[in-house]
This record gives C-alpha cells, sequence and structure tokens, in this order.
C-alpha cells in the first residue's frame, strides 16, 4: 500500500472509510488531484468495516430520503461501476411499531417517504407476519415496509472504491495519523502527520469517531461525540429473513447477510466516548440475545460467532455535517453520519466534492452546514429516526 | 410415546443403533455414515475432522436445532437427527456438481456483477447456497436465569494442569472454582468444579478490586457469571491443520479427531492411515495403533520418540516431506508426497491422513482481557507473556499448562508452581520450566514457501473449511494489494467461521508471511472476539436480567 510520496497535495483527506475514499474517488474522478487520504488504523478498520450494511430511504426528513434515494441507485450499480459485488439485496426495511406513538411516528414517516415517489406502505400485524414469517406478533401493533431499502456487504464496497480510488492516482496512506493542521492567511494550509508533513489547499474531515477530536486539533470546537455501539454476528443458516427488521422500543435491528448470518445490533446506554477503544461489554451479549429471542423465537438455538463494537459519529440534532467550516476556510467538514455514513456514502460524499471544489450543492447549509451550531437560536431540523 | 422398548435414535428417517454414551460420530461412523453433510459453497464432502467441537465436518441438524456438532453430541432415545446442506443426501448431493463446474472457485468478490438483469437471479442463487442448516422449527422454552458465582479463585480448564493448579491451591484456600467444558470429570477435594460449562468470555478487569475479574461462560442450557479476585487460564491446545490440496478431504483428521472416532481407544478409525508429525504426539499414536499406520510422514524432523515405535512396526518414515495433496474424492485413497528441496512427487496408499505434527495454543481468553501476547517462533502461535510467577501483564491473571506454552511434563508442573508461587511457600523456584521456544522461524514456514513456490495441480486447497475459502483468495489478496491478516480476513472471509479461526488463522499468519515477505508477527492479529465459541442465544439471553439484590 502507499504511503505519502509528494510535500504537496491539492487536498488531504484524514479518514480512509468509505467516505474518505468516496470522497477522494469524486474529487479524482473531477481531475481535481493530487490528493492523498490518510488513515491512523488499517482499511475498514473503523466503523466502515463494523456496520450491518444496512441501506435505508425510510427517514424523517425530505433530504435524508433524496440522499438514500440516490445512495440505493449507485449501490445498485456499484458492481459494474468498481468491480467489485457488494451484494446489495433489496429485501425491504421493516419498521415495528409496538405502541399507538410509535405506529403514529411511523406515519409520519410513511407520509413523507410516499410524497417523495418511494413505495411505502404501512403493515397491519398480519402483512408484518407475512413479510416476515419468523417474527414473534404479540407485541407488534404494525409497521412500515419500504421494499427497495436493503442490506449489502461492506467489505466489497471499501475494496472497489479504494482500487477506483488509486487506479485514478489517489495515494492512501495507512498507519498515518493526523496530528495537527497548520493554517496561513486564515485557511487551512498543510497536515502535520506522523509521517512527515503537507501542504495542501484543502482537508476533509471524514475521520468517523474521531472527527471531533481532529476539528480540535484545527482548533475548532465541534459537537459531534462518538458513541460506542455493538453488534454480533450468528452462525450461518438457510435464508429464513428476508427484510431489515427494525424495532422501534429498543433500536433493535437484525438482517440476515448474503452468507446466511444474522446481523444485528440495539441501542443501549451507549457509552461515550472513544477512551475505552472498541471493544465488547459483558452487558451487550445477554440483552441483545435476549431481544433477538423475543423478537423471533426459532432464533433460541442459534448460535452467536462473535460479537465486536464500532463509534457512530453522532451530533446534536441527529443530521451530518457536510460543507466547508466558516470558522476555518479550506478544512471541509464530512462527518456526523451517526451510524449511517455508509448507506449515504455515495450520495453525501459527491456533495462533500463539491464542496471542495466551491462548487453549488442542493444541500441545505442551514440543515448541513457546519455553520449551523454556531448560531444558538436556530431552529434545526433533526432527524430521530436514528436505529438502523 | 407407549411404554415397552425404549425409542430408537433416528437418522435421516431410519433407525441409528447408538451404545450408551457414545457420541452421535461415533454412532455415525459405525453405522457407516462416513460423510456427514457437505461444505458452504462448494458442497463438498464433510466428515468429522477436529473431533473437538469446533470445526464444521460433523454439523447435523438435532430435533429440528441446526448446526449441532455430531462429536460433542451424545444422543437421547427418540432423538431426531437429519443432515445439513446436502440434497438429496450427504453423500449424494446434487449441489456438489458446484465443485466440479468450478475448479478454482467461485469468485463472489469480483464475478455476478453483470449484467444488470441478472442481478436478482444470481442473488437467489448464491443466498441459497449460503448457510449450513435450516433454522430450527420452533423455538426452546424459556431457559429460565443464569447463574450467578463469586469465586476468589476461578481456574479456566481442569485438564493436566488446571487440575494440578486446583488441587494443590484448594488445600489451603478456600473458594476455589474450576470450570471444565467436559462433563464427568473427577472431582478435586475441597474445590468446586463447574463441568459442562465453557469460558467463552473474559473481558479486561473492571470490578471492584476484590472481585475485578468477571468471566462469563456458557453451558448446555444456561450461561454463567462469576466474579472473581484472580484467574488462572489453563485452556490447553488442540492439534493444528496442515494446508494441502484435499486438505478437508473425509478421512483427512486432527489426532483428536481420530480419538473422538475410534470404536475402541486400541482400535483405530481407520485401516491404513498416513501419520502426518515427528514428535511425542506422533509416537503417542503409533504406541496405540501402530498396525494401522502405513506410513510416517513429517513435514520436518522425526525425533526419536517417534522413529524408535515406527521402526518396530516396520513402517516407512518419510522425514522433511512435503504433503502435495490427497487423492480420492469422497474418501482418501491415497497421499501425494514429496521430498522437501523440490523432491519428486511419489504417492502413498492410505484411508486417512491423521495430523498429530503440532500442537497449537487457545489463547483467546489472554487476547480478550488485554494480556500482552508474544509470538514464539517454535510453536508458530501467540502465548502469553509471563514473568517468573507465571503471571500475565494482567495483574490478577496467570497462564499455565498447554496454554501457555508449557510442553510435556511441565504443563502440569506448571500448575503445581502457580499453586506454590501464589502461597509464598519458600522462596521462588528458580529451575525454569520447558516451554515453546522463541528464536527462529516455524517448521512450516520453509515448509509452506516452498509448497507455495510449487506449481499446484487440481483440486482445491482450503485455506478456511468453515467458509470454504481457497488458498488461491488468500495469494489474490496479496495480489491486490492487500496486506496484513486484519485486512485479509475481511477481503476473504478466512477466521470468520464456525471455528473461530483455529482451523484456518494458524495455517494463514505463516502463508501471509511466506507471500507478504516479513515476519509472521508483522502480519498481525485478528481481535479475539467473544464468545469464544459460538453459544446459543437462548443460552445468553438468561443473563439478560440483572442479577436480583442479594440478601445480607
Amino acid at each position: 500500500m502507499t504511503g505519502v510520496t509528494r510535500p504537496t497535495y491539492r487536498t488531504v483527506i484524514v479518514g480512509g472509510g468509505i467516505v474518505g475514499l468516496f470522497t477522494a474517488y469524486h474529487l479524482a474522478r473531477a481531475g481535481a488531484g493530487p490528493i492523498l487520504v490518510v488513515d491512523r488504523g488499517f482499511l475498514s478498520s473503523g466503523a466502515s468495516g463494523r456496520n450491518g450494511g444496512g441501506v435505508r430511504q425510510q427517514w424523517e426528513t425530505r433530504a435524508t430520503i433524496r440522499l438514500a434515494r440516490e445512495a440505493v441507485g449507485a449501490y445498485r450499480r456499484f458492481g459494474r461501476e468498481f468491480g467489485t459485488n457488494v451484494w446489495f439485496r433489496q429485501g425491504g426495511y421493516l419498521f415495528l411499531a409496538e405502541s399507538p406513538e410509535e405506529l403514529e411516528r411511523l406515519r409520519k414517516v410513511h407520509a413523507m417517504v410516499l410524497a417523495e415517489g418511494l413505495e411505502s406502505r404501512m403493515l397491519e400485524t398480519a402483512a408484518v407476519g407475512r413479510i416476515a414469517p419468523a417474527l414473534a406478533l404479540d407485541r407488534v401493533l404494525g409497521g412500515s415496509f419500504l421494499a427497495s431499502d436493503g442490506t449489502l456487504y461492506p467489505f466489497p464496497a471499501i475494496w472497489g472504491v479504494y482500487e477506483r480510488a488509486r487506479a485514478l492516482g489517489v495515494e492512501v496512506a495507512l498507519g498515518v495519523e493526523a496530528l495537527s493542521i497548520r493554517t496561513a492567511a486564515g485557511r487551512a494550509s498543510g497536515l502535520v502527520t506522523s509521517a512527515g508533513t503537507v501542504e495542501c489547499d484543502t482537508i476533509v474531515n471524514a475521520a468517523g469517531g474521531w472527527s471531533f477530536e481532529l476539528s480540535k486539533r484545527a482548533g475548532l470546537e465541534s459537537p459531534n461525540r462518538p458513541t460506542r455501539h455493538e453488534i454480533l454476528a450468528t452462525e450461518a443458516v438457510k435464508p429464513f429473513l428476508d427484510p431489515m427488521v427494525i424495532r422501534l422500543s429498543d433500536g433493535l435491528y437484525v438482517s440476515q447477510s448474503m452468507r446466511g448470518e444474522l446481523i444485528g445490533g440495539l441501542t443501549l446506554a451507549h457509552r461515550p466516548g472513544t477512551e475505552e477503544g472498541m471493544r465488547s461489554s459483558p452487558e451487550f451479549l445477554p440483552k441483545m440475545a435476549k431481544a433477538l429471542v423475543d423478537l423471533m423465537p426459532r432464533t433460541s438455538s442459534l448460535g452467536v460467532l462473535r460479537a465486536w463494537s464500532g463509534f457512530y459519529d453522532d451530533t446534536p440534532d441527529g443530521m451530518p455535517v457536510i460543507g466547508e467550516d466558516p470558522r476555518l476556510p479550506g478544512f471541509v467538514h464530512a462527518n456526523g453520519f451517526g451510524g449511517h455514513g455508509f448507506m449515504l456514502a455515495p450520495a453525501t460524499t459527491r456533495r462533500v466534492a463539491q464542496a471542495v471544489l466551491g462548487e453549488p450543492s442542493d444541500l441545505d447549509p442551514g440543515v448541513f452546514g457546519p455553520g449551523r451550531f454556531l448560531d444558538p437560536h436556530r431552529a434545526t431540523t433533526p432527524e430521530s429516526l436514528q436505529p438502523g | 410415546m407407549g411404554a415397552g422398548a425404549p425409542s430408537p435414535v433416528w437418522y435421516r428417517g431410519g433407525p441409528l443403533p447408538v451404545r450408551s454414551g457414545e457420541t452421535l460420530a461415533r454412532a455415525l461412523l459405525r453405522s457407516g455414515q462416513t460423510i456427514l453433510g457437505r461444505s458452504i459453497r462448494y458442497h463438498r464432502p464433510r466428515a468429522p475432522f477436529c473431533g473437538v467441537g469446533h470445526c464444521t465436518g460433523c454439523l447435523v441438524r438435532v430435533n429440528g436445532n441446526p448446526n449441532v456438532r455430531a462429536c460433542r453430541y451424545v444422543p437421547s432415545p427418540g432423538d431426531r437427527v437429519e443432515s445439513e446442506n446436502a440434497w438429496p443426501s450427504p453423500s449424494f448431493d446434487l449441489l456438489a456438481g458446484f465443485d466440479l463446474a468450478f475448479p478454482s472457485g467461485i469468485d463472489t468478490l469480483r464475478g455476478f456483477t453483470r449484467p444488470a438483469f441478472a442481478a436478482p437471479l444470481y442473488q437467489r442463487v448464491i443466498r441459497r447456497l449460503a448457510g449450513y442448516g435450516h433454522l430450527a422449527d420452533a423455538g426452546a422454552p424459556s431457559h429460565g436465569t443464569g447463574l450467578r458465582l463469586d469465586a476468589d479463585t476461578v481456574v479456566v480448564g481442569a485438564g493436566n494442569s488446571g487440575r494440578a493448579f486446583a488441587t494443590a491451591w484448594a488445600r489451603s484456600h478456600p473458594g476455589l472454582l474450576a470450570v471444565e467444558r467436559e462433563l464427568g470429570v473427577p472431582p478435586i477435594p475441597d474445590a468446586e468444579i463447574l463441568e459442562g460449562t465453557t469460558a467463552v468470555f473474559l473481558p479486561p478487569p473492571a470490578g471492584p478490586a476484590d472481585r475485578p475479574f468477571l468471566l462469563v461462560a456458557a453451558r448446555s442450557n444456561d450461561a454463567v457469571e462469576i466474579r472473581a479476585r484472580q484467574v488462572v487460564v489453563a485452556s490447553g491446545g488442540y492439534d493444528g491443520p496442515l494446508l494441502f490440496e484435499g486438505n478437508d478431504r473425509p478421512g483427512v483428521i486432527t489426532a483428536e479427531g481420530a480419538l473422538a472416532l475410534a470404536p475402541e481407544s486400541d482400535r483405530a478409525p481407520f485401516r491404513a492411515g498416513i501419520l502426518v508429525g515427528g514428535g511425542s504426539r506422533a509416537a503417542e499414536l503409533l504406541e496405540r495403533w501402530g498396525g494401522s499406520v502405513e506410513a510416517l510422514v513429517a513435514p520436518g524432523t522425526v525425533g526419536p520418540e517417534a522413529t524408535r515405535p515406527a521402526s518396530e512396526l516396520g513402517i516407512p518414515i518419510y522425514p522433511r516431506t512435503l504433503i502435495l495433496g490427497v487423492d480420492g474424492r469422497r474418501r482418501v485413497r491415497g497421499v501425494r508426497l514429496a521430498p522437501r528441496g523440490f523432491g519428486t512427487p511419489f504417492t502413498v496408499e492410505g484411508d486417512a491422513v491423521v495430523l498429530a505434527h503440532r500442537r497449537l495454543p487457545n489463547p483467546q481468553l489472554f487476547f480478550q482481557a488485554g494480556a500482552r501476547m508474544e509470538w514464539r517462533g517454535e510453536g508458530g502461535a501467540y502465548y502469553p507473556l509471563l514473568d517468573a510467577d507465571l503471571t500475565t501483564s494482567v495483574p490478577g491473571l496467570f497462564a499455565i499448562g498447554e496454554a501457555a506454552g508449557f510442553v510435556g511434563a511441565a504443563a502440569g508442573l506448571s500448575g503445581d508452581r502457580l499453586a506454590s508461587v501464589l502461597s509464598r511457600e519458600g522462596p521462588a523456584p528458580t529451575t525454569p520450566l520447558e516451554r515453546v521456544g522463541t528464536p527462529g522461524p516455524n517448521e512450516l514456514e520453509g515448509y509452506y514457501r516452498e509448497l507455495l513456490g510449487r506449481t499446484r495441480t487440481r483440486g482445491k486447497t482450503i485455506a478456511c473449511p468453515c467458509e470454504d475459502v481457497l488458498l488461491s483468495e488468500i495469494e489474490d489478496a496479496t495480489r491486490h494489494g492487500y496486506r496484513g491478516i486484519e485486512v485479509v480476513k475481511r477481503y476473504t472471509g478466512v477466521g470468520t467461521g464456525l471455528c473461530q479461526g483455529r482451523y484456518c488463522l494458524p495455517d494463514a499468519l505463516l502463508l501471509l508471511s511466506v507471500l507478504e515477505g516479513r515476519a509472521p508477527e508483522a502480519v498481525g492479529y485478528i481481535t479475539q472476539r467473544p464468545p469464544v465459541l459460538p453459544v446459543r442465544l437462548g443460552v445468553l439471553s438468561t443473563l439478560a436480567e440483572p442479577p436480583r439484590p442479594e440478601a445480607r
């Protein structure tokens, strides 16, 4: 794998996850090189290699629905464009409501998704059972379902974008940490790394769970905070579950991968911070196991293969941060994806590339821009449909 | 069911004679079932391999529950046993055609991307190929509440070294708890043994000073959570794998696997076995089953302990020999060998290849607990860094026996040694105990360098039998510039199967060392995630409720 070979780049991207690599790819396609991506871990060591592979278009905010729809299109084409097969399987996303309030919440999402031209459906309990026969329905009041949502296998997406980006001349330096940001005339002008200092016009903060730390190293206060989430995989069995299932009451999400494993997690009182590292807690496995067995009793004899954890990069309003920082020109944010970075990456990173190139974007800066956190009186457009 | 004759065990709809207390795998072999299922991607024949409940060689569905290891399962009257991933039967499986049709494998990473309209069709086919068995037909009734215990000292493993420690320590120290995976182990005076219990998770100590450790263990119907002041890990070792063409064929088996299948301890589960290894493990099998051994083959040198019995029995010895591959699709018929140094290949006929060439440690709990580990070349594995007091880098966590790299008699002695060190009985002992050596490369590094340097022929070499990952896929990862085991794991799937990497990672490290041209320890290691062995969801769920407040 390559190292840092030049003293000067046009753009340096911190973070070699799917967001950083995809941004590099879009920039390289636009001929905006030379481009350097640095990551202090190995390829796929962060959240891009730790997520459940879900891709959904059911959201509370219109802008996110539009990004997600674009991402679904991109993942459908992915194999033909990038040469690796992500096995994007559109088995749908099935949200479960267990209270009238949850049902009402799903109805609102449904109306919004429908208005965007996607064929979302509200389901009675019996219809939920027809889509996922393994579910115990005694507590289910109903659900919402969008058949074109789906799941993919994240790793081939990383390999594919990595290989194409490199073929377009992008340099990817792994095991290299971003230490501090150099400024000149009020602009970001260079990055000090563990492998030396490079000059550049633009720095992209695509550091995922460590994005607030990088912002801090640039002297910028960031409201982003990492939270540790855990996930497990079971032994592989023959296909029995088509959709990704999400239960609103506890944030349980579970799908069956193309390999046959169940992959899922749930919302615990997530520990903040990156200090304790990405490790499993003794609380997660029993709670997740209980939730899965309650949801699908037939899984009780299924073996758990492994559990692992990763970081969400959460923002106060649940929306990502995309755009140049008004406090430091040349420092562009591509972070705060709150556990949804992978699914939205093909679409969001096009806007990140536009921000780097100074091109106009269809994203409302009041909703996505980093400046939105600087005005304490600003009304937010929060996205609270977070699980899965 | 009415009174009268006890109901039999049913295998694929027919009665299966089972002797009292015998495992399902042994009963199946005795009734002539040599192929028990089919592998996950290529539907290659699967038969018992490891004999210790780790690999996917003997997966069956019992009473509707998937992925039960026949080698560990003792059936009860009335059990219904079905085969997995095979149609119409394990011995004749229609999808086995995939294996023949794609001799160099199916490329699910870069293939099946065109044309666009075919994607849903590809998905349906590939998805149906995936998975071992079918999900259970019904959920198990409630598993109740798991067990929560406090102990002063916990010993993981009541084998040779764990038992030695427990016996010596419990004499003068109350509150010793031994956790042992096997059932029916002899008692240890003044100690409690939780048998049929497997330690699966030991996070870094974070509890109160008097009980900093939390050990999670699993039993057949519930889970156990033990809080302890100190933990002694004596998790032992296992007989390691070897890579060659057809290394997954029925009849290729570890020494432990052969011992688990043997109808009687003095009768081998083969007629003409090719025994692999040149050390004490091979010697042990020669003493036991010499009459059924056709040849002794060793990747490296053959020691006097194996040479002597082999010569006495007139068994040909092939030291420093490559195993190129086995002949026979449904059962080993022979093995193709070549002297090291690119010698001319020759064939030895036989019906089994018995792997007794290396012992590997079970280091998972050390890794999980955050102990510092070191690569030891002679063992070709990671072992905990130990001081003279057998203490790991984590205070209160101790390592003894094979898991810590102690060999031969030193394994048991390390248990006694730890008990006396912790009891502070007199001055610390100074005689070193024999441990697996550190200097120099592992014997198999040069072996695999030569194997990779030879042109391979015909069939598949399976780098990961659980997931049917081919050796060529690991080479492909290197060719595309992916370096290090962490990335290669994610690129190929090696290390992600049901055995938790026991039968693929050790070789993958050595292969990557050769392919990447750097030392095995530079290739890295994968995170040892919980659980150490697959644990059923229903079992884990028993620890979901918080502990009841204890009466004081």
